[in-house]
């Protein structure tokens, strides 16, 4: 089943590639085949995960570099868990959302569309993978697509930002790997589950060097700051469907790894140092809420405020406790949809009016009604209203931080007010006000697939917040044995 | 209806703002006369509710209850560590809240209908309504704080919709984020109350937090910082000094929901919500007598501000802020149930104030009072209602005001500083000023713009209805203080037990001399309007010349806007400018791309040292070689 999820946007991405040249235009409907398969098959997965069973599912193996001289061989090795249920079904959706809302590309379409596809194949393999070195490779797989989406059919100085994104991800990726190297071989595995079972506890260099080298990877992929200066450019000169993908799912990576690597395998430095990770991320929601205030191009802002918003899974995850994992878990999840649906909503505004600049744009609402409503609703979920997921994943974080950490956790809910400052002066300032005569041309959302986009993402927004256990079982279930691991040392 | 279904009472009008929001385009009318079923069935659920409740009040069986029938668990995480349901709870607080909300709610409903004839999205207007009233009888009927929370937002979700129901106007749409964000600072405050309140007894379920709470179990500083951050909900939502700046902005909104938001119902969840942690707060005095002074202060700030408004609305906004601030003051000295009384007749004479501002407006299309007068020749009986409901804000007895705001000044005298008790009685005499003033210069002396005047008319039957029904609620609801009211409708120990004052009240027992002195000072108030404003309408201009310094400090509103507003300006984005900068020079540029072009440099540097040739080569190595054994030497 998640080899199927795995393989079948490759699958899609090599059909692409290989249509004819008269036919490119129909690369498009090849894509939206296949990323709704895997959607359905993501769908399948999370309904018939077993909340109530323990350990991964799904499990699907083979030796891949079979056992050698050095006693250890290195698998295949493919299962979820509550942790990463939740992740791939965000990737099924977003990576939908993403070729509907790239509809119209038409720059070498057939290219375009194989790069997308093969983006969810790579960041699939980050969620699923139970091995490390195999997780190492998903993991710098995602690179490539990423690089190739930004330069080619990005916008502004995009070659310097798919440069600055690759450079940062692979600085981080390089420490990454000898951290992994380093526990996989004083452990003699590279199995996640066996390594969480019996934590390293003793490696040739202090263990302390081996967390920071594999915990800086992960946070210069939240971001967190001051390591998150790459996000803002790729964002800005992204396309939408990669903007929404960056902040949808490929932010989520650096907070999975977090929970899946760097808590779970190393829990007590993990304990060592939440201090430490706790001031970050209060840090981190200030700075980028204060900063998003500032923002004139609607593009960075709302990829600043993913700034501060990721800051929230650090906290989570520096509260160590079950409800603050899980909070950091609903985190990823919710803000996948509801930042993805914001991107989503500032490249339809952009479709239209050719600017990102918020000061040329007023009283929006008046041409595009549906555009506006649906912004508002992004808007409100993203500073946390009630009845929507935000709320939900905030209110957790808070709930589990606050014992550990009062002080970054106060910070953080200051956040909000912040959130709501920056959002609601920016639905004034594009939608609200009098009508424009430079924009009565623009025309409201009609075309299908950005309806279906608009529409699956509001839904699975409101379904979350007002029902949150569809989500949180799932995510308890896999939160309660990482929890149990970092409690056990604590 | 029993105490067990109250969970009904939100879910209907939550099922109509589904509804009309979505399909208001398919129905007839735009789905208003829905709304108003809904809200009707409300009505009568609600008092076969308070037929149920008086029934076993008599009998003597009244425990307070509610009902987990349709309780679930919301969030559950942690092996029941957190759990998050839904529950409702009624007790005699929630009583005396649900009659306001639902009666309120529908006359402004009924008088809609007509003062929103033809505004576009009128279905959208009516959606949001019915939005407002569940989350509203969501707050008052919630068993557990988180549940609590979710409605203080949704309430303000529905504010916020509604101040900014205008948003073509760009002062609606920033009287709306103003709204928003100003509260939103109060909420937090909520927030980390209700967590610290958690983290202290593990559970949100506020019974259970009061009995945990007043036996000790709680360490006292910790519950009065829990106590003050839960405070601080309650100054956002009610406009309680310094928060209260929203709430004259937010006359923005159509009128009818300037009378039940921001006059009736939604301000009045702070006062809601100390009175319902009243247990707790008697424990905390150090809180209480926060309350005490920022209910004070504010009082006496926002009565001077309602003396010089020229905006009929503005006027009463001022004055409702006023009138929280009162009841704050009562709930700081412990009276509950005057706070109560209070919140209880001010929402029928306030609402019945905005309904009739709003009736002037709708017929001249005015709402500055320089551009008013003389209306009673053309609206009597807007003009009859709305000084009912001015003698009821003025404390003039017999009207229901007299009695509530006599309650808490004699609370404040009995229980409070004398000098607090002076200052709130000044701030009494005020009120009756500006009422005054306010209905002399809208409805007497010549009109100040004949165009206006001549274009006047009264309002249609659904409009001056509603205006009727609460002026009569204007006039007897402060009755029901009285045991012997209370036993004739049913109520054994009076309605007086029911809003949990402190001892029966009969009308030998009432503090006549007190209540004279009041209603005397009220009114002196008026005679003194009277006798500045009376007959000469010039007057109203003329006034900011006798002391111009002291009319624009209260003009100015004290400054206070520009004060934060210059913090928000200055400060605030200020700061936010700074760390933009250095974010965008120091971190990016100088960091990472000075990191990355200093890297450059020197790897174009260093490539001149791989030459190629040999002798170059060792002649590093020999340096290389001289070096370390140096250094092995020197070690």
């Amino acid at each position: 089943m998640l080899t199927t999820f795995l393989l079948l946007p490759l699958a899609g991405a090599i059909m692409a590639i290989f249509l004819p040249a008269e036919r490119e235009r129909d690369a498009r409907w090849v894509a939206l085949f296949f990323t709704l398969l895997a959607f359905i098959v993501s769908v399948i997965i999370f309904v018939r995960f077993d909340t109530a069973a323990e350990g991964y599912q799904f499990v699907e193996s083979f030796e891949w570099i079979a056992a050698g001289e050095a006693g250890f061989s290195i698998q295949y090795l493919v299962g979820v868990d509550g942790l990463s249920a939740p992740m791939v079904l965000l990737l099924g959706l977003l990576s939908l959302v993403g070729v509907l809302i790239s509809w119209n590309i038409d720059l070498k379409p057939k290219q375009y569309f194989a790069w997308l596809l093969f983006l969810e194949t790579a960041v699939a393999g980050v969620f699923i993978s139970l091995d490390l070195i195999q997780f190492f490779l998903f993991w710098e797989l995602e690179l490539l697509p990423m690089f190739m989406l930004i330069s080619q059919w990005g916008s502004g100085r995009r070659l310097y930002s798919a440069t600055k994104f690759l450079l940062y991800t692979l600085a981080g990726s390089a420490f990454m790997l000898l951290g992994f190297l380093l526990l996989g071989f004083s452990a003699g595995t590279f199995n996640m589950a066996e390594l969480a079972a019996s934590p390293v506890t003793d490696a040739i260099v202090p263990m302390a060097i081996v967390f920071w080298a594999i915990t800086l990877a992960f946070l210069v992929k939240l971001p967190v700051v001051p390591v998150h200066t790459w996000l803002p450019d790729a964002h800005t000169d992204a396309p939408t469907a990669v903007s929404v993908m960056l902040a949808g799912v490929l932010l989520k990576m650096g907070g999975y790894g977090l929970l899946r690597i760097s808590l779970s395998l190393m829990p007590e430095q993990a304990q060592e140092f939440k201090v430490i990770l706790a001031g970050i991320a209060g840090f981190s929601v200030l700075w980028g809420a204060v900063i998003t205030l500032r923002q004139t191009d609607l593009k960075r802002l709302v990829a600043y405020s993913s700034v501060s918003h990721m800051g929230y899974v650090l906290l989570g995850a520096a509260a160590m406790t079950d409800v603050g994992l899980s909070g950091a878990a609903l985190q990823m999840f919710t803000h996948g949809t509801i930042t993805g649906l914001l991107f989503v909503m500032v490249g339809a505004i952009y479709d239209r009016t050719h600017t990102r600049e918020i000061a040329k744009m007023s009283g929006l609402m008046h041409q595009m009604p549906l555009i506006g409503i649906v912004f508002v609703i992004a808007g409100l979920a993203s500073l946390g209203l009630p009845s929507m997921s935000g709320f939900v994943a905030e209110l957790t974080t808070f709930l589990g931080a606050l014992q550990a950490h009062p002080a970054a956790t106060i910070a953080a809910i200051f956040g909000v007010v912040l959130s709501a400052g920056y959002i609601l002066w920016t639905v004034q300032r594009i939608f609200h006000g009098p009508r424009a005569p430079e924009w009565e041309h623009l025309e409201d959302a009609r075309n299908w697939p950005e309806l279906v986009a608009m529409g699956v993402l509001v839904i699975s927004i409101m379904a979350v917040g007002i029902y949150p256990s569809i989500l949180t079982n799932a995510v308890e279930s896999g939160i309660a044995p990482i929890a149990a691991i970092v409690g056990a040392v604590a | 209806m029993g105490m067990e279904q109250a969970w009904v009472l939100p879910a209907i009008p939550v099922v109509l703002f589904v509804l009309i929001a979505l399909f208001n385009g398919l129905m007839p009318r735009r789905g208003d006369f829905l709304a108003i079923l809904g809200m009707a069935t409300v009505v009568g659920l609600v008092f076969l509710l308070l037929l149920d409740f008086t029934g076993s009040f008599r009998a003597g069986e009244f425990v307070p209850g509610g009902s987990n029938v349709f309780a679930f668990d919301w969030i559950n995480i942690g092996q029941g560590f957190f759990v998050i349901e839904f529950s409702t709870y009624v007790d005699a607080i929630t009583m005396v809240m649900l009659p306001v909300v639902t009666i309120v709610a529908l006359m402004v409903m009924i008088y809609s209908t007509e003062y929103m004839r033809g505004e576009p999205r009128y279905g959208w207007y009516f959606a949001v309504l019915s939005l407002f009233v569940a989350a509203m009888l969501t707050l008052v009927l919630s068993g557990n704080l988180i549940q609590l929370y979710l409605a203080w937002e949704g309430v303000g979700l529905a504010s916020y919709l509604l101040i900014g129901f205008y948003w073509e106007r760009q002062s609606a749409a920033e009287a709306a984020k103003k709204a928003f964000v100003t509260t939103r600072i109060g909420d937090v405050g909520l927030l980390i109350g209700i967590i610290l309140l958690w983290r202290a007894t593990g559970t949100f379920d506020i019974q259970q937090i009061i009995a945990a709470a007043t036996s000790g179990q709680i360490d006292s500083t910790y519950l009065t910082v829990s106590m003050l951050f839960l405070f601080g909900g309650a100054v956002g939502k009610s406009a309680q000094f310094p928060l209260h700046v929203w709430l004259p902005d937010a006359m923005e909104g159509p009128t009818p929901v300037s009378a039940l938001i921001h006059a009736a119902t939604m301000v009045v969840a702070g006062v809601y919500l100390v009175a319902r942690f009243s247990p707790v707060y008697a424990e905390v005095l150090v809180a209480r007598d926060v309350i005490l002074y920022v209910g004070l202060f504010t009082a006496f700030m926002a009565g001077t501000q309602g003396l010089v408004s020229n905006d009929i609305k503005r006027v009463l906004a001022y004055s409702t802020v006023s009138q929280l601030g009162f009841m704050f003051v009562a709930l700081g000295v412990g009276a509950v149930g005057a706070a109560m009384f209070h919140l209880f007749t001010h929402a029928f004479f306030k609402a019945l104030l905005f309904l009739g501002s709003g009736s002037v407006i709708h017929a001249t299309h005015r709402q500055e009072v320089e551009g008013l007068g003389g209306l009673r020749h053309k609206m009597p009986i807007t003009t009859a209602t709305f000084i009912v409901g001015s003698l009821a804000l003025a404390g003039i007895p017999i009207f229901a005001g007299f009695f509530s705001k006599d309650e808490i000044l004699h609370a404040l005298i009995s229980d409070g500083p004398a000098w607090a008790y002076l200052v709130l009685a000044a701030t009494a005499v005020l009120t009756a000023i500006y009422s005054t003033r306010l209905v002399l210069l809208t409805f007497f002396g010549k009109p100040k713009d004949q165009h206006a005047y001549d274009h006047a008319h009264e309002s249609g039957p659904a409009m001056t209805g509603p205006l009727v029904l609460l002026a009569i609620l204007a006039t007897v609801s402060g009755f029901f203080v009285f045991d012997q009211v209370g036993e004739a409708l049913g109520l054994a120990g009076g309605i007086g037990a029911l809003v949990y004052l402190d001892q029966p009240h009969h009308f030998t027992t009432l503090d006549w001399t007190f209540a004279a002195g009041a209603a005397g000072s009220a009114l002196a108030g008026v005679i003194v309007g009277w006798a500045y404003w009376g007959g000469d309408a010039k007057r109203a201009v003329g006034a900011r010349s006798w002391a111009p310094d002291l009319h624009a400090f209260l003009v100015n509103r004290w400054y206070m806007d520009h004060l934060f507003q210059a913090i928000i300006d200055r400060v605030i984005l200020g700061l936010a400018s700074v760390v933009a900068w250095f974010d965008k020079r120091i971190v990016n540029e100088t960091g990472v791309d000075g990191g990355a072009q200093t890297i450059g440099y020197f790897g174009y540097r260093l490539k001149f040292l791989q030459t190629g040739k040999i002798p170059n080569y060792a002649l590093g190595m020999a340096v290389g070689v001289v070096a370390l054994t140096l250094i092995a030497v020197g070690g």
